[in-house]
C-alpha cells in the first residue's frame, strides 16, 4: 500500500508546526533555561569566592590570634616603655622629674634643659622622639653621684647619658660639679 | 465469507483525515514537548533555588566575618608594629653603656695618695666606643711611678669588663708645688689620662650592684 500524498494544506500545517517548534526551542533556551543556568552559574561562582574568601578570613584570624599570644610579651614590654612617657610637652615634666629623682639621691639644685630633638632614623620608631638633654648636678659627692647615675640608669631604660663631665669643686674637694647629656627616647603625643 | 460493504466511505475517510490533521498533530507532540521542557525548567529552577539558598547562607557568613577580619587584620598590622617597634627599643635599650659600673672602678683603683679631680667622659654615637680623658693629681715619693701605677691599674680593672682597652698619658708633669700629705709635704705629679674602649653588650646586670660599689670605694 502506498502512502498518501500530503496535500498543500497539510504542508502548510506541517511547516507552521516546525516553525512553532523552533520557536518553542529558541524561547526556551534563551528566556527561560538560559539565563537560570547563567544565574546558577554566577552564584555558584560567587559562593565559591565567598566560601575561600571566609576560609581564608578564617584562617587569617587564628593567625592573629596566635600572633598575640607570641607578642603577649612585646605586647606587655611595649606598653611599660610608653608609660615612661608622661603626658604633656616632655619639656613641662622631664626637667621637674629629674630634679625630683635627684633630690631623691641627695643631690639638690638639678637643672635640666633641652638640648635637641630629632626624629629617630628608624622607620619603627616614627611614634617616637629623640630628645638631647643637659642635665647640671652643681654639687654632688661622688658616691651619691654613682648611686644616683645606677638607679637613674636602671629605672629609665630609654635614657642614655651620652656625656658625662665630672669636676672636682675647688674650694671644696669632697664635691664635684657634674653635668650630664642624656638622650630620651620619648613617645610622640 | 461475509461480505462488508462501506457505505460511509467519505464520511470515514473524512474521519481519517481529522485525526491525521498535521496540525493537531503538531500542537500535540509541541505540548508534550513544552511539557517535557517545563519538568525540566522546573528541575533546574528547584536546583537554582537550592543554590541560592547557600548563596544567602554563604553571604550571611561572610557578613559576620568581615567585619572580624577587618579587626584582626587591623590587629595584625598593629602588633606587627609594635613588636618591630618593641625589636628596635630593645636594640637601643641593650646598647646602652652604663656610666655606673664605670664610675665604680674608677674610684676603685684610685689610691689614697691619687685624685681625681676631672673626668670627662662621652659615647662615640654609631660606633659605641667610649673615650674618656681623667685629670688628677699623684702625690708620693715618686708621683710619676703612683700615676703609672695608677694608669696601670685602671686598665687591667677595665679590661676586665670592656673591650680594646687603652690608657695612655697624655699628659704626666711634675708640680713644683708639695701636697701635704698625711701631714707629711710629698712631691707631686700632675697627669691626664686618656682612656678608650669598646663596651661589651648586655653589662646591664652590673649596674644594679655599683651603688652598693661605689659607696663601699667613697
Amino acid at each position: 500500500m502506498n502512502p498518501k500524498k500530503l496535500t498543500k494544506d497539510q504542508i502548510q500545517k506541517i511547516f507552521l508546526s516546525g516553525l512553532g517548534f523552533i520557536a518553542l526551542i529558541y524561547c526556551y533556551f534563551n528566556f527561560f533555561l538560559g539565563p537560570l543556568n547563567k544565574s546558577r552559574a554566577s552564584m555558584m561562582v560567587t559562593i565559591a569566592d565567598l566560601q575561600s574568601k571566609t576560609a581564608s578570613s578564617k584562617a587569617e584570624m587564628k593567625k592573629t590570634a596566635n600572633l598575640e599570644i607570641q607578642a603577649k610579651e612585646a605586647t606587655g614590654r611595649y606598653e611599660t616603655l610608653k608609660a615612661t612617657t608622661a603626658e604633656g610637652a616632655p619639656i613641662a615634666w622631664f626637667p621637674p622629674k629629674m630634679r625630683a629623682f635627684f633630690s631623691d639621691q641627695g643631690i639638690n639644685k638639678v637643672t635640666a634643659r633641652l638640648d635637641s630633638s630629632a626624629d629617630f632614623k628608624q622607620k619603627e620608631l616614627a611614634d617616637w622622639i629623640k630628645n638631647t638633654w643637659a642635665i647640671d648636678l652643681p654639687q654632688s659627692e661622688y658616691g651619691d653621684l654613682g648611686n644616683a647615675i645606677a638607679e637613674l640608669e636602671n629605672s629609665e631604660p630609654l635614657l642614655t647619658i651620652q656625656h658625662v663631665v665630672i669636676h672636682a669643686v675647688p674650694d671644696d674637694p669632697q664635691y664635684q660639679q657634674v653635668s650630664l647629656i642624656a638622650q630620651t627616647a620619648l613617645l610622640k603625643k | 465469507m461475509a461480505l462488508q460493504l462501506n457505505l460511509l466511505h467519505e464520511e470515514i475517510t473524512q474521519e481519517r483525515q481529522r485525526k491525521r490533521d498535521p496540525l493537531k498533530l503538531g500542537i500535540i507532540a509541541l505540548s508534550c514537548f513544552g511539557a517535557l521542557l517545563f519538568l525540566y525548567y522546573g528541575w533546574n529552577a528547584y536546583r537554582t533555588i537550592q543554590i541560592k539558598g547557600q548563596l544567602n547562607a554563604a553571604e550571611r557568613e561572610w557578613r559576620t566575618t568581615e567585619p572580624k577580619v577587618t579587626a584582626a587584620q587591623k590587629r595584625a598590622t598593629e602588633l606587627h608594629q609594635i613588636i618591630d617597634s618593641s625589636k628596635v627599643l630593645n636594640g637601643l635599650i641593650e646598647d646602652r653603656f652604663y656610666w655606673a659600673p664605670f664610675l665604680a672602678q674608677v674610684s676603685h683603683c684610685v689610691a689614697p695618695n691619687l685624685q681625681v679631680t676631672s673626668l670627662d667622659g662621652s659615647i662615640a654615637e654609631g660606633r659605641h666606643s667610649v673615650t674618656i680623658a681623667l685629670e688628677g693629681l699623684a702625690a708620693a715619693r715618686e708621683p710619676r711611678a703612683a700615676a703609672e701605677e695608677f694608669r696601670q691599674l685602671l686598665s687591667e680593672q677595665l679590661e676586665k669588663n670592656y673591650d680594646e682597652v687603652k690608657v695612655t698619658f697624655r699628659n704626666l708633669e711634675d708640680l713644683d708645688t708639695a701636697v701635704n700629705l698625711s701631714g707629711v709635704s710629698t712631691p707631686s705629679a700632675r697627669f691626664i689620662l686618656s682612656v678608650t674602649f669598646n663596651p661589651k653588650r648586655g653589662d646591664a646586670a652590673k649596674t644594679e650592684e655599683t651603688g652598693s660599689a661605689i659607696a663601699k670605694s667613697k
